[in-house]
Formats: structure tokens, C-alpha cells, sequence
């Protein structure tokens, strides 16, 4: 069977589910997720949302390793589950690297708790995972098949970058030719973690071709481009590769970007979306990338692109350039404000609700007074500012995909500077001053936005 | 909305629809979907899910069909747009189907479905 499972693992999580399972004591402990989920093709995506551990006194004392605990000490999982609609995964963890397997006591409690779970949660997925030091392997149910799923899982952990345990034990994939100046900043795991890569890149225009061509000189894997609108005259100064012809033939900014690309010529795929973001294309298109960068003029559009990115548990990179005059109508004030933001949202790290980024003041703002989008004005653009936005997003996405600056799972080591509370990640250019500053800003657990939709996946009918 | 008009319009699309009606809640509010909803032979397609957004903090129900979902005319509603609810795209658009909560749902639905005859 063709099928994958993928466990996605939020920022948090992550460090408290290792800390739980994976403790050297007098037996197993077990911990229960509750799970969202999707399905991208042949891949089945569970997305933890919480985790329930038992007290030390819910174990019953057993004179082998494993881990015996009282049938009752599971109903607050098995509640929290039915209120939630969410699916129950029981985890436990075999010390040692590479794939770990199941005993035989450890297959008899999945063969008889799934089922269980299954029948409380009908439409979600159940399971249970054995996590070693470097893999994992399951029992899953997925909703409606009557036999269970047993599988090898890929865990996707997200924390300072995102850390994948593959599904099996695969050497890394051997990096290009010609990129080992490259390779020495983010090492062969790095470019393999490249190579596999799918990003989404929404907005082609002055942003997002810059990070769309970045993108393909790192080997990207694969681009999904998601674009509706063609390119103008007014463009010219802006999107990267574009031709008099181009505007000639009145093009889409995606067909641009692709020349683009394929003109690199380092073998990344592109998948052209050439509509609006969320349509079932674009929507599709989106849920099945590794990171999605949003390079798009409004806040419903980003409210959309972090709604899609919290849901689903893709990490998010937001640019924005805003260039202001002081005094629009004087010819003798010739001064500017050019501001600007690169937002990195992790999975269970601050979205840009938390950091007042959005604000239901903001949308109505950007409203009519019948309440329609308001064509935004021409801002002033220039390609240079755009670049520099488009360089960090594209070092955000060099460093969620390859760690280059770091791997770690903890909320600790997001840290903005000195200041625990803040979490880096949301950077601002001041162009005239020529500086791209880190502001962190603070997470909040109980956002209705970020913690109210986090993993929650596809709806469960 | 109160939860009380909800509860009532969950069981009355339930009785009215049968099978082909599902629901849950989800952050405080109820998502209530109809698989099968006949419109006029003349719209593309002919049939179409609909989803209903019943929240307490709404005075009326929202409601989405599915995206590309043509009037009698062959037309997209106007001021139709994509949006996505609970993880789902919906083409959301600009009908003022009234709601009296002494009519109840069904007669929202109907409403609905006699909005689509209309060409504009």
C-alpha cells in the first residue's frame, strides 16, 4: 500500500511530547494527542492539537517495561476528543535509533483501544505511535476503512526550523552539482531537506518574484506558484524577468516567474495556480506545501494565508513594503516613510493576530463602506526595498527547511534576544534608515485566531 | 442567533433533509451542511452542497455554496467570492435572503434555492 502517514507536531508540543514518552524511568510512560487531520493525495496528515498525560498514579505497577495504566485515567482524553471532534493518537517511545517496531503487547493495546477510539470519534483518525530517538511507526485508523493502517510515519517536528524524522532510514539525497558553496551553510541534509521541499509562493508581483527566482537558485525542489493577475506596464520596474514582450502579450506574472525559474535551470518542478486564493485549486495547492510565502497586498488576503497556515500546520512568511510621502502634493517635501515586515509564523509560535499585525479594526479599514475591497491605490514600489524583504523571507525559508542557524524543538530557543516573552520572527525594515530590525513579538495561548483553529485540520463531517 | 434557534434548525434540517445533511461545531459556532440541494435545471450544476454557519454571535445565518455554482442565467452570482470555512472552500456572494425566526430554516433554505432562479 502507497499510502503515508505524516504526524505534524506544533512548537510546544513537540518538547512536551518528547519530555513525556521519551524519559528513561521504571517503565513506559504513554501520552494520548488529540489529532486533526487532512488528506493530500495518498498522504494521511494528522495534526497534533494537545496532549493528556496520566498522573504517576493512573500506572499500574508491572514487573516489565512496558507501561499498564487503569482504563478510567483515559476518559478525560476520550472526552476532551468527542468535544473537540478530534482524533486520539497514544504515544510511547522505544529509546534507541532507527525504525522502531511494536511488541507484542504494544500491537494487543492498539488492536484494542483504536477500535474504542474510533467508535467515540467516528469521522477522525485514531492510532498509535511508537516514536525511537530518530523515527516512528504506527497503527492508524482512518475514517470509514474497517482494517487498520500499519505503517512507518513521518513526524514532522516544528520548533527553530522544522525537523523531519523520515519514514524510513533513506540516506539523505546527494546534493547538486555545483552547489557546494551552498552546501557549506546548509550541509547535505540541508540540500536533501532542499530537494524534497515544496513552497508556495502566493503573489508574483514585486515580492514575490524575487523570492519565487531565490527559491530556484537554492535547488527548491518544488514551486507552487499562485498567481491570477497578468503583468502591466507599471511592472516593469519591479517583477524580476519581465520583458517589453511579457506586457505585450499582457502574460500572467505566474508564466513569468516560471521562465524564470526554468532559465536557472536547476530542476525545480513548478505548479502553476492561476487563481485567487482560497479556490479549491489554490486551496488544495496550498495544503499540500512544506511552507507557504505570502507576498500579497491586502490583510484578507494574509488573513486567509495564516488562517490556511494555522489549520493546517504549515509554517507562514509574510512580506509587506509600505512606501508613504510625507506630503503627497508638495514638490518641495520630497520625504518618505518606507516600512516593511518579514512575519515567520511557526506552528504554535505567535500568528500575526498575536503580534496586532491583523485586526478586525485593520480589515474594516480596508473595506468600503458597502463593504467590498477597496482597490488599493498605486503605491510606490521600488524593486531594491522589495529585494531586501524578499531575501529574508527567502533566509526564513532557508532556515525552516535546512536549520542553518539552528535546530532546536523548544519555545526557549525562539527567543527574541534577551526577552523570554518574545518570540523572534517578526523583523521590520525601516528603508530609509537602511535597517531590517528583529522586533519579536509575544505568543498568546489563548489567541481565538492561532490557538482556536491550530491543527485543526479539514472539517470533520 | 440564540442557541436555542440553532438547536431548532439543526433538527429541522435534519428532519427535512435526512441523510444528506451533516453538522458540527466548531469554535463556538455550527456548521451545517446539505449534501444534495436540487436547484433549477437551468443553473450549472443542477445540484450543489450548502453550508450553513449558524453562530450566537450572528443575527442571521450565513450560507456558502459551492465555488463555480452558476445562477439560471449561466452566470457567477455577483460580488461572489471564494472564502474558506473550517478548512473548506465556499463561494460565499451577496444574496439578502431574509430570515424571520418564525419562518424558520427551511423556509432560509427555500429562499435560497429560489434566489438561484433569478438571473443577477
Amino acid at each position: 500500500m502507497n499510502e503515508k502517514i505524516e504526524l505534524r507536531v506544533p512548537l510546544g508540543l513537540g518538547e512536551q511530547l518528547q519530555e513525556r514518552v521519551c524519559s528513561d524511568g521504571q517503565h513506559e510512560t504513554v501520552a494520548f494527542g488529540l489529532v486533526g487531520y487532512y488528506r493530500i493525495g495518498r498522504t494521511h496528515v494528522l495534526l497534533l492539537r494537545q496532549l493528556l498525560t496520566l498522573r504517576y498514579v493512573d500506572y499500574v505497577a508491572q514487573h516489565h517495561a512496558g507501561a499498564v495504566w487503569k482504563g478510567s485515567a483515559m476518559l478525560p482524553a476520550i472526552e476532551a476528543a468527542i468535544d473537540g471532534n478530534l482524533g486520539i493518537v497514544l504515544f510511547h517511545a522505544h529509546l534507541h535509533d532507527g525504525p522502531p517496531d511494536f511488541s507484542s503487547d504494544d500491537r494487543e493495546t492498539a488492536e484494542r483501544l483504536i477500535p474504542l477510539f474510533s467508535r467515540r470519534v467516528k469521522s477522525r483518525p485514531h492510532g498509535s505511535i511508537v516514536l525511537s530517538r530518530t523515527n516512528a511507526f504506527g497503527f492508524i485508523s482512518i475514517p470509514n476503512r474497517p482494517r487498520l493502517l500499519r505503517s512507518k510515519i513521518l513526524v514532522r517536528w516544528f520548533g527553530s526550523a522544522t525537523l523531519d524524522w523520515s519514514a524510513d532510514s533513506a540516506p539523505p539525497t546527494p546534493s547538486l552539482n555545483g552547489l557546494t558553496a551552498q552546501t557549506d551553510v546548509t550541509g547535505t541534509s540541508g540540500e536533501s531537506a532542499l530537494r524534497k521541499a515544496n513552497v508556495a509562493v502566493v503573489g508574483l508581483g514585486g515580492g514575490g518574484s524575487h523570492v519565487s527566482a531565490q527559491l530556484s537558485h537554492l535547488g527548491v525542489g518544488r514551486l507552487t506558484l499562485i498567481d491570477d493577475d497578468h503583468v502591466e506596464q507599471k511592472h516593469q520596474h519591479r517583477i524580476i524577468g519581465i520583458t517589453p514582450r511579457d506586457i505585450r502579450l499582457v502574460r500572467l506574472k505566474t508564466r513569468v516567474a516560471r521562465r524564470v525559474s526554468r532559465n536557472i535551470g536547476l530542476g525545480t518542478a513548478l505548479t502553476l495556480v492561476e487563481e485567487k486564493v482560497p479556490s479549491p485549486t489554490a486551496l488544495a495547492a496550498l495544503k499540500s506545501a512544506d511552507v507557504i510565502v505570502g507576498c500579497v497586498d491586502t490583510l484578507h488576503s494574509r488573513r486567509e494565508l495564516q488562517t490556511i497556515a494555522t489549520r493546517f500546520a504549515i509554517p507562514y512568511v509574510d512580506i509587506g513594503l509600505r512606501i508613504r510621502a510625507f506630503s503627497p502634493d508638495s514638490l518641495a517635501d520630497r520625504r518618505v516613510s518606507i516600512g516593511g515586515n518579514v512575519i515567520t509564523y511557526i506552528p504554535g509560535g505567535f500568528c500575526m493576530w498575536c503580534c496586532g499585525f491583523i485586526s478586525e479594526t485593520k480589515l474594516a479599514a480596508e473595506l468600503d463602506q458597502f463593504g467590498y475591497l477597496q482597490n488599493a491605490p498605486g503605491e510606490a514600489q521600488v524593486v531594491s526595498l522589495n529585494g531586501v524583504l524578499a531575501s529574508q523571507a527567502v533566509n526564513e525559508v532557508l532556515q525552516i527547511l535546512t536549520g542553518f542557524a539552528g535546530t532546536s524543538l523548544s519555545r526557549q530557543s525562539l527567543a527574541a534576544g534577551e526577552q523570554a516573552d518574545l518570540q523572534r520572527g517578526f523583523k521590520k525594515l525601516d528603508g530609509v534608515r537602511g535597517t531590517l530590525e528583529e522586533w519579536g513579538a509575544i505568543w498568546y495561548p489563548d489567541c481565538p485566531h492561532c490557538s482556536g483553529d491550530l491543527a485543526h485540520g479539514e472539517a470533520a463531517w | 442567533m440564540s442557541p436555542e434557534v440553532i438547536q431548532r434548525a439543526v433538527s429541522e434540517l435534519t428532519a427535512r433533509y435526512g441523510e444528506p445533511v451533516r453538522y458540527i461545531q466548531e469554535g463556538g459556532q455550527v456548521l451545517v451542511r446539505l449534501d444534495d440541494v436540487e436547484l433549477y435545471d437551468s443553473c450549472t450544476p443542477g445540484h450543489t452542497k450548502i453550508l450553513l454557519v449558524l453562530n450566537p454571535a450572528q443575527p442571521k445565518p450565513l450560507f456558502y455554496v459551492l465555488p463555480g455554482q452558476t445562477l439560471s442565467n449561466g452566470r457567477l452570482p455577483k460580488n461572489s467570492s471564494n472564502e474558506m470555512v473550517a478548512g473548506e472552500s465556499w463561494m460565499r456572494f451577496s444574496f439578502n435572503i431574509p430570515w424571520d425566526e418564525g419562518d424558520g430554516i427551511i423556509q432560509f433554505v427555500a429562499s435560497i434555492r429560489q434566489r438561484f432562479a433569478q438571473s443577477e
